[in-house]
């Protein structure tokens, strides 16, 4: 009797296991797709030309989604004009996709001093955002992509400049 | 026997947990907007609807990103409260409401007594963990009070589900 409860017990924890691994599998099966999505987009940078973000393949790829009314969303990107300035040469590329009027948005950047593109994405990009892990939807969101084109990386909230600055070096650092 | 079986479940547990720890989402604790604010509403007379926000600890939202729209009378400016003034590096001085807040919205013209009205309400607002949300729409509906009686108590939209 004994014995067979730890046998059910058991085989009910394999198959919780196993769903959990098939669960696990089908997500990370997902996030390739939408990680392909998010490399499919084609939003207007701020002169108003198309830009591919699958021009940036290749590259390690930092997707940061943000507005000039979200002041955390601020707050950070002082850290990605300096991670930019110093790994351009190696590959790394940030993207900006702000949720925001093109006005607001050149008048920030400009004030900044921004060093990498910055694209207008409008409230879908927040709906893209949210398949990728963020499902409340709020700014900033930063997804970071290697250079095959998963993603590595996906977060809410700014970002931590020495774990963020760790995560890059690993990410640069020839294989 | 027992011990094997216990280790492989252990063991195919220990493979499944860590892929579903990496797949990276928002903190969990973070509220969807429609529950960080709240949203309720009343009409307290043929001429006038009550907008309340309730604010969640740890969030606030800002007084110049609201607006009201009220269906199908046309509403007059909404009469905001003097919130908490914040310097914003950006923006310069912002104001910023927590915990409740409530805004009176003036009907251009009366309202019918018993009539229903749509009030529709944008707001924007942030965590202080950090983030913030979109301009989040919102809308509930509220009655009129009849000729003579007193105005109803403040009315939630309807529960849209578990994620909302």
């Amino acid at each position: 009797m004994h014995r067979r409860t730890i046998l059910i017990g058991g085989g009910i924890a394999a198959v919780a296991a196993a769903a959990a691994g098939v669960a696990a599998y089908r997500a990370s099966r997902t996030r390739e797709r939408d990680a392909a999505a998010l490399l499919a987009l084609v939003l207007p940078d701020l002169s108003g030309r198309e830009q591919p973000l699958a021009q940036w393949r290749g590259k390690i790829l930092v997707v940061n989604f943000w507005a000039t009314w979200c002041g955390p969303c601020r707050e950070e990107m002082p850290h990605f004009v300096r991670a930019q300035a110093e790994h351009a040469a190696t590959g790394l590329q940030f993207v900006g996709i702000a949720v925001d009027q093109v006005d607001k948005v050149r008048q920030f950047t400009d004030e900044l001093g921004v060093n990498y593109p910055i694209l207008i994405g409008g409230y879908g990009a927040i709906e893209l955002s949210r398949a990728l892990g963020n499902s409340v939807g709020a700014l900033p969101f930063t997804i970071v992509l290697d250079r095959q084109g998963a993603v590595v990386w996906t977060h809410l909230g700014a970002v931590k400049e020495p774990q963020f600055n760790t995560l890059l070096a690993g990410l640069l650092t020839p294989a | 026997m027992r011990p094997a079986l216990a280790a492989l479940a252990l063991a195919a547990g220990a493979v499944a947990l860590p892929a579903l720890a990496q797949f990276p989402g928002a903190k969990p604790d973070l509220l969807p907007p429609d529950r960080a604010f709240r949203l309720s509403a009343r009409a307290l007379d043929p001429n006038t609807v009550e907008v309340r926000f309730d604010i969640a600890d740890g969030y606030y939202l800002y007084r110049d990103r609201m607006s009201f729209r009220v269906e199908p009378v046309m509403a007059g400016v909404a009469v905001l409260p003097p919130g908490k003034r914040k310097h914003d590096a950006f923006f310069g001085d912002v104001d910023t409401y927590r915990g409740s807040v409530d805004v009176r919205v003036p009907l251009a013209q009366a309202a019918a007594p018993g009539e229903a009205l749509t009030v529709y309400a944008q707001s924007q607002g942030c965590a202080d963990v950090g983030v913030c949300y979109p301009p989040n729409a919102q809308q509930v509906k509220v009655s009129v009070p009849l000729a003579g009686a007193r105005a109803g108590d403040f009315v939630e939209p309807p529960a849209k589900g578990l994620f909302n």
